[in-house]
């Protein structure tokens, strides 16, 4: 599932690291989440949109809204 | 279960699996050491002899305990699902390697192969998974 944690993490200019101890996870669980090798279950993207003050549907795009 | 790499530092359930797993691995060698010896150099029979051939396994289960408490207590969804997968070569690792056996060996090409070999055999494909699993991590970029 495609998403903008890279985008959004780079406008705070944040570290993996930091979105990592922010999200209470490991560095390499942000690094799959924004490489799209891993999709986080319902609770952690909402753990995600909620630190970043956006809908859950700004960050993750929905396989179907995708061209 | 899982590989620590690079800077990354071990998160409490794995602090918790590896003060649960590494006692339990000490343990075995020593047992397997005093029970292969009483065995191998004295007379035991009945009781004692079913004792010191099951003692050997307990640690090994109480390692095994350890997997699945780790599994369970493990907070962080995607190194769970990557030990998750990890078991699961592991599992088939010994599934493969049980058939196969099984036949060259019921066709006497090969001798026969211990029922204990499957938990050693279960940690080399989750050993093999892990490093695939890792090489896919490093391979796929944007580590920061």
């Amino acid at each position: 599932m495609t998403n903008r944690l890279r985008d959004l993490r780079a406008q705070r200019g944040w570290s993996q690291q930091h979105l990592a101890d922010q999200l209470d996870v490991s560095r390499q669980s942000v690094n799959a989440i924004e490489t799209g090798r891993y999709d986080p279950s319902l609770p952690l993207a909402f753990k995600i949109a909620e630190l970043f003050d956006l809908a859950i549907e700004d960050v993750f795009i929905s396989p179907s809204k995708e061209s | 279960m899982f590989v620590a790499t690079g800077r990354s530092k071990l998160n409490a359930a794995q602090r918790r699996y590896l003060r649960r797993f590494l006692p339990a691995m000490l343990v075995y060698s020593v047992v397997i050491m005093v029970s292969g010896n009483a065995i191998g150099h004295h007379r035991v029979s009945g009781g004692l002899l079913i004792a010191l051939s099951i003692a050997p396994a307990l640690p090994l289960l109480c390692a095994i305990a350890a997997v699945g408490l780790y599994l369970h207590e493990e907070t962080d969804e995607y190194i769970r699902m990557r030990a998750v997968i990890g078991s699961l070569g592991g599992t088939g690792l010994v599934l493969a390697t049980g058939t196969i056996w099984g036949f060259l060996e019921q066709g006497g090409v090969l001798p026969h192969l211990p029922a204990w070999f499957v938990f050693p055999l279960w940690a080399v494909g989750l050993g093999l998974s892990q490093w695939v699993c890792n090489l896919r991590d490093r391979w796929s970029g944007g580590a920061e």
